[in-house]
């Protein structure tokens, strides 16, 4: 139980001071409501257009396809730790590679993470998604 | 040690936060957020029973969902996308064109 | 320990799997590096992997292996079951040839990737045949699910073809959450994946029965909606509707196959009776047939009334689920294996008669309704020859293996003392006969409208399919004796 209280105690203090602090400047500080502090930027810049605008589709699919790989890396991690130490291994964390590679090559190849995109070219083809 | 049912309850309430979020959200991408939120509180089970088992099994599976949810989540935004293309908005009670 | 990388013995019981995927990575190979984009060279790549795999299949009978420590398992019963699979995969790559370019001709390029994500799935189903882990087959069910989503969703400009995949995949995402949810119960509750070693540990005595109880609910609950068992279908009807009706005939006959194995290896090997399932699938399997018959009686629409015909026929493989599970009272080996053959012929009757809706609605857009499909038995007798043989055989009329499988079903069901299921499986059926020959009505009794479309064009790999699934549909009805000899033989060997 001894190691709990430890936590409460790093609970406590850890809620207790930002609290503190802000109580204690408040009691402090001057306050002077003005207008110009509730800005989004102080300095004076005036923000143009909405927050919430719309990204281009290339971001998507470059983050997709970071999503699936980032993760399938995962996978390797424990051969790459631990199983790496058995010859028998290699042949199937191999396979797996290349199967990631023709994958990452098909998604290539179909302009996938072709920025932008070249016009007239064959070789790329229009993708819509 | 942490006994595991602090686990378990912790991931019984994951759970039914993400299919609350399912049954009461009409943003599809949200819902798809509240369904990773169920599938991480199965991860967190499993985690927790293989750290008590002492058995690795369990982790491995742990990592094998967590590859399928992110393709998972690619496929559910690529289809989300042709909605939004389509509708204009990803609004999961609006398409109705079958009804009955 | 368990042996680390793999050896040949592992991977020869799964040549039919690897045949299909490494054809899969094949296509996309050459689509990386070739110029244009060869759809038919794809589809015949598809079609030889199919032939070899279900080669590959048919060789391996008889031989039981296990491969990955275990974590798959080739046995008669899967082999049974990768048939079924690959028989549905064969007709639907083979129509599609035609079909797509009809149906979706901004995308008649991207056949390519439409194979590959068809041979994806189909190699997901296989592996849900052969796994005898839940890690395994969770991995497996979604490598069927992820590409059978994207393939609903196929036709990217159709509103109903997004509208499907939308839904199909908003709730497919939700039940594999639940699916894993219940397997870290059961894992929790056993501390072992593999089917085996969890019916030792319940046999055992040493689990905990409230956390395994609600685990294996949450799992069955997982794979109903897969199979689109009442009341986890309400995704079935629009995914099947509004998909290319290719994709429903796959979706609907492979999909729910692959379901319907994994759901019988599961409680067979993993949870037997202790567990007090039973009532759950005595009461989905009610429930799941009089609701697909009732409505799919009410239909406007012929895609529509066979999405919901397949619902009711998920009810009838469902009456296996629960005879086999009571106490093994009767022969509870000859009721699986009759829920077995039925998947079989069911495959073959209700792929037929989506081809042919394939073929009238999409092909020479003749229109969804009843109505529209007015005088067309008379127009090409052939194809209305086969859709009375798919209709008739849906029914369990003796026009094809629907009728005998239905009966061995039935008989099962009596045998093991549950007569009252058969009985409520019978009235269903004749229910079902109202509809299913509404068709037949329309298309051999009605007159042909004066304004009705050409019928000119002669899709030869659309007719063939469509002959093909008839024809082995009528086959069924004479050489069933095999089949289901086989089913049980296998199902013996599981049950034991």
């Amino acid at each position: 139980m001894s190691d709990w209280i430890a936590i409460a105690a790093m609970v406590v203090v850890a809620g207790g001071l930002p609290i503190g602090v802000v109580l204690v400047s408040r009691l402090l500080r001057p306050s002077v409501p003005e207008r110009q502090k509730q800005k989004t930027y102080e300095s004076g810049e005036v923000p143009t257009g909405d927050t919430r605008i719309r990204f281009s589709i290339q971001y998507y699919l470059v983050a997709m396809m970071f999503l699936v790989f980032d993760v399938e890396v995962v996978l390797l991690i424990p051969w790459a730790v631990y199983l790496v130490q058995d010859p028998s291994t290699y042949v199937p964390a191999f396979v797996f590679i290349v199967i990631l590679f023709i994958g990452m090559g098909w998604a290539w190849r179909n302009g996938a993470i072709q920025w932008i995109r070249p016009k007239g070219r064959e070789r790329v083809r229009p993708r819509d998604v | 040690m942490v006994p595991p049912s602090y686990y378990v309850l912790l991931s019984a309430l994951i759970f039914a936060i993400g299919l609350y979020g399912v049954l009461t959200r009409r943003n599809a991408v949200v819902i798809l957020m509240c369904v990773e939120l169920m599938l991480n509180a199965a991860n967190l089970n499993i985690v927790a029973f293989a750290a008590y088992l002492g058995d690795v099994t369990g982790q491995i599976l742990v990592l094998f969902a967590l590859a399928i949810a992110a393709a998972e989540v690619a496929v559910g935004l690529g289809i989300f996308i042709l909605v939004y293309r389509e509708y204009g908005t990803v609004d999961v009670t609006l398409p109705r064109g079958m009804r009955w | 320990m368990v042996e680390l990388g793999f050896q040949q013995a592992d991977l020869l019981p799964l040549a039919p799997e690897i045949a299909i995927l490494g054809s899969a990575l094949l296509i996309l190979l050459i689509d990386s590096f070739s110029r244009g984009k060869h759809g038919k060279a794809a589809v015949a790549i598809a079609a030889a992997s199919v032939a070899a795999a279900f080669a590959a299949s048919l060789a391996l009978y008889g031989t039981t292996a296990e491969a990955f420590g275990g974590t798959f398992v080739v046995d008669g019963f899967s082999l049974f079951f990768n048939v079924a699979i690959l028989l549905v995969t064969a007709l639907v790559v083979v129509s599609s040839l035609d079909y797509l370019e009809e149906f979706y001709p901004e995308g008649a390029d991207e056949l390519t990737e439409y194979v590959v994500l068809l041979l994806f799935a189909t190699a997901g189903m296989m592996l849900m045949a052969s796994s005898r882990s839940l890690v395994t087959a969770f991995i497996a069910l979604e490598l069927a699910a992820l590409p059978s989503y994207a393939l609903v969703a196929f036709a990217k400009r159709n509103r109903a073809s997004i509208e499907g995949g939308m839904k199909y995949f908003v709730l497919g995402a939700l039940s594999s959450a639940f699916l894993l949810y219940g397997i870290s119960l059961v894992y929790g509750a056993t501390g072992a994946f593999d089917f085996v070693a969890i019916a030792d540990a319940i046999a055992a005595g040493d689990v905990e029965p409230g956390v395994l109880s609600l685990g294996s609910l949450l799992v069955l609950f997982g794979l109903a909606f897969k199979v689109a068992a009442v009341p986890f279908h309400v995704w079935a009807p629009d995914a099947y509707t509004g998909a290319p009706t290719t994709i429903a005939a796959f979706v609907s006959s492979a999909s729910k196959i692959a379901g319907f194995v994994l759901l019988f290896r599961l409680f067979t090997t993993a949870f037997p009776a202790e567990v007090d399932w039973v009532y759950a699938a005595i009461v989905l399997s009610v429930v799941t047939m009089t609701y697909g018959n009732f409505a799919a009686a009410v239909q406007d629409s012929v895609k529509r009334m066979l999405a919901y015909s397949s619902i009711a026929h998920a009810g009838y493989a469902l009456i296996a689920v629960a005879v086999f599970s009571a106490e093994a009272t009767g022969d509870s080996a000859f009721a699986l294996g009759a829920g077995m053959s039925h998947l079989l012929v069911y495959g073959l009757m209700n792929t037929g008669a989506f081809l042919v809706v394939a073929l009238v609605d999409d092909y020479y857009g003749a229109g969804y309704t009843f109505e529209d499909y007015a005088g067309l038995g008379r127009k090409m007798p052939a194809v209305g020859l086969a859709m009375a043989v798919f209709m008739l055989s849906l029914a369990g009329l003796p026009t094809g293996g629907g009728f005998v499988s239905k009966l061995v079903l039935f008989a099962g069901a009596v045998n093991s003392g549950f007569w009252w299921l058969a009985l409520l499986g019978g009235v269903n059926s004749a229910l079902s006969l109202y509809y299913y020959t509404r068709v037949l009505k329309w298309m051999w009794v009605e007159e042909a409208p004066e304004d009705q479309v050409e019928l000119d064009r002669k899709p030869l790999a659309l007719y063939a399919s469509i002959l093909f699934a008839a024809v082995a549909t009528v086959a069924l009805l004479f050489a069933f004796a095999p089949v289901i000899e086989t089913a049980t033989a296998a199902a013996e060997a599981l049950l034991e």
